[in-house]
């Protein structure tokens, strides 16, 4: 898979067709893989593809100026989409370099199997169906679904939407909603007052670094809601309340372009379950008004279209 | 001061008395987060877990938010009120780097005028430092000058020696907490093998920031845009490497009013931020580059500059909880031209 995706890399930046490729490469901790400018074709041998590539390199996109090669997954392209009907991107400044997903390793769910953190563990692998973690000298064998993202085996398409080269290899193990969902599902069984009493609970935790929103690829608002003054929305200060409020807005705001990357929920430094909002807002899009966020790119945005049939009652 | 020791099944009766006059933060697990936390009274085996926290204990001083003063219009004009709690804390458990940390941001907040609401907190704050023992492949504390195993920025020390905890009070709150019938005298033998010990840790930091003439190298690169347009290249602008530095401070002051009611908050603010400093008239940081540059340059320039101590305590935070990896050391290694060639080739990585 990396060898196909050098070679085109390559060819791209020699041809002069890109200016820069946008990928991953080896992170500088165990187990991690770190976004990748590359402008020289000599650089092209450090890129990577393997199961640790969880950035949505799409967010890039909306910074660039010219032409550029993006490496991405199934829900990046579909993020890339999104950045196109939005007329965020110009869909010929970019070449798109699709991987047919095969899921990513959430390492967090190989620590809690480990029983120890991301440093201890001395190597994961996969061989076919089955995770192999090795660590302090002993061995666990898991079913690979385990250790995959929710929002992997939540996915519905990761072969991408859009795309100019794609490269494969690893299959995706299937889609398993059930895993996938269950932390939305649990949600969803609470009574609301206790479902209130989580949430308020989760958010006293939010010291608003807006890594949310800062890894958020459809989040390319040059002023955020948060931030205006006049007239001041809500409180800057991190108050729980506050911090749900710009929770909730940003759920709806990204309505119909969050691809269910899990982007938010991988970034927040206090483990809020993020995507229990937006994952559930995405499933809404699809269930109410079957759209999916960035499979059609002739599409027009989700929040900007409007068909006389689907409108409540009131607004006829 | 004396050495003391405490078997380690005694410090539940050992806080139990001291919470007569503290309220106890202990690390605890929420979320699967570490953090420090109310203690609940119950027996606890946190050093058996724990390694660091992820918001830094800078934050007992310095709150994510907190109410400066409050207002009211009553029939003789505008009432000022002042909330606060005169509470005691206790943080039990801060490391070594966490410690220099807070020394740091004492360093700034003495400065110039006292500040009401950080004195009136570092003055009710006791902290009792515990030797780290399992560092994070992130941590690079032994380049900023800091012994994992041992501090002498908190009141109390704590060397874990096995069974018991080997303490040394450092100042006069510290010595008031090592007295009672749980604490007896450590023999200079006790302290000898527990230090040695303890020291041990060191040869688990392997990675490492090459501080030499740093200062210096920054001043020289500091108009080269391309070197800095690269290096912030794939940073998100978030605050997750500010906010949960151990020595940073910036905050903003946002007053809230509603009727005849208010009040004045302060909450941290970070310089990754596109709005930070834009008030009143314009933020002189406009592009990511010119961000990144300035938390660089000033936690290893301009701070040294100021104070003679670098801003960083090498906690590592930065680097492990950074969405993208973006790695301070690599790019200190990147300014001063010391990159570790393993560190940007590709992974020969079996998945």
């Amino acid at each position: 898979m990396e060898t196909e995706l050098r070679i085109e890399a390559r060819n791209l930046l020699e041809k002069g067709t890109v200016k820069s490729i946008i990928g991953f490469t080896k992170g500088s901790l165990k187990f991690t893989t770190t976004p990748l400018f590359i402008r020289n074709p000599d650089d092209v041998h450090k890129l990577v593809v393997n199961r640790f590539i969880k950035n949505n390199l799409a967010k890039y996109l909306a910074e660039v100026k010219e032409c550029v090669g993006i490496v991405v997954k199934g829900c990046d392209s579909r993020s890339v989409v999104s950045l196109i009907q939005d007329k965020q991107i110009n869909r010929d400044n970019v070449v798109i370099l699709g991987i047919a997903c095969p899921g990513m390793i959430d390492v967090f769910k190989v620590e809690q199997l480990a029983g120890c953190d991301r440093d201890l563990i001395d190597d994961i692998s996969v061989s076919d169906n089955v995770a192999i973690i090795d660590f302090g000298g002993r061995r666990k064998e898991v079913e690979l679904s385990q250790v995959l993202y929710d929002s992997c085996l939540d996915c519905k398409c990761p072969v991408p939407t859009e795309y100019d080269l794609l490269v494969s290899g690893l299959s995706h193990i299937g889609r398993n909603e059930d895993v996938g969902k269950a932390k939305i599902q649990e949600l969803k069984r609470m009574l609301p007052e206790q479902r209130w009493t989580f949430w308020k609970e989760q958010f006293r935790h939010c010291i608003r670094c807006y890594a949310c929103r800062q890894i958020c690829p459809v989040c390319y608002c040059e002023r955020c809601f948060i931030e205006s003054s006049e007239p001041r929305w809500l409180s800057p200060m991190a108050q729980w309340q506050h911090n749900l409020g710009f929770q909730i807005i940003r759920t709806i705001h990204v309505a119909g372009r969050c691809t269910d990357c899990g982007e938010c929920e991988r970034a927040c430094p206090q483990n809020i379950p993020l995507r229990s909002m937006v994952g559930e807002m995405s499933d809404l899009v699809f269930k109410m008004f079957n759209y999916q966020a960035g499979s059609d790119k002739n599409a027009p945005s989700f929040m900007a279209a409007y068909e006389v049939t689907e409108a409540e009652e009131i607004f006829r | 001061m004396a050495f003391k020791k405490t078997a380690k099944n005694n410090i539940t009766k050992l806080m139990t008395a001291w919470s007569h006059d503290f309220k106890i933060m202990v690390p605890t697990r929420k979320n699967s987060v570490i953090e420090f936390g109310d203690w609940d009274g119950k027996d606890v085996d946190f050093w058996v877990w724990y390694r660091n926290t992820v918001v830094p204990p800078k934050v007992f001083l310095l709150p994510v938010w907190e109410e400066m003063i409050r207002f009211s219009k009553n029939n003789h004009g505008w009432g000022l009120e002042v909330p606060g709690s005169e509470q005691k804390v206790l943080i039990f458990g801060v490391r070594p780097c966490d410690a220099r940390g807070m020394a740091i941001i004492n360093d700034v907040f003495k400065d110039g005028y006292p500040d009401y609401y950080y004195d009136i907190k570092r003055r009710r704050t006791v902290t009792v430092g515990l030797n780290c023992v399992q560092p994070y492949d992130s941590c690079f504390c032994t380049s900023m000058g800091i012994d994992p195993a041992m501090s002498k920025d908190v009141d109390v020390m704590l060397i874990d020696a096995g069974d018991d905890f080997i303490m040394e009070a450092l100042t006069d709150a510290g010595a008031k907490l090592l007295h009672g019938e749980f604490i007896r005298s450590a023999s200079a033998q006790e302290v000898q093998m527990a230090r040695s010990m303890a020291s041990s840790v060191t040869g688990k930091i392997h990675r490492k920031l090459n501080t030499h003439g740093l200062s210096e190298k920054l001043l020289d690169r500091f108009s080269d845009t391309e070197l800095w347009e690269e290096i912030a290249a794939k940073c998100l602008s978030c605050g997750i490497c500010t906010f949960l530095c151990p020595t940073c401070f910036c905050f903003e002051i946002y007053d809230e009013s509603f009727k005849k009611q208010g009040s004045r908050y302060r909450g941290w603010d970070s310089c990754s931020f596109k709005l930070y400093t834009q008030m009143p008239m314009e933020n002189p940081r406009e592009e990511k580059w010119k961000r990144i540059r300035q938390r660089v340059c000033h936690k290893f320039e301009f701070h040294p500059i100021n104070t003679g101590n670098f801003a960083c305590t090498g906690c590592g935070r930065c680097i492990r909880l950074c969405p993208v990896n973006w790695d301070i050391t690599q790019v200190i290694a990147q300014i001063t031209g010391t990159m570790d060639s393993s560190l940007t080739e590709p992974s020969k990585n079996k998945v």
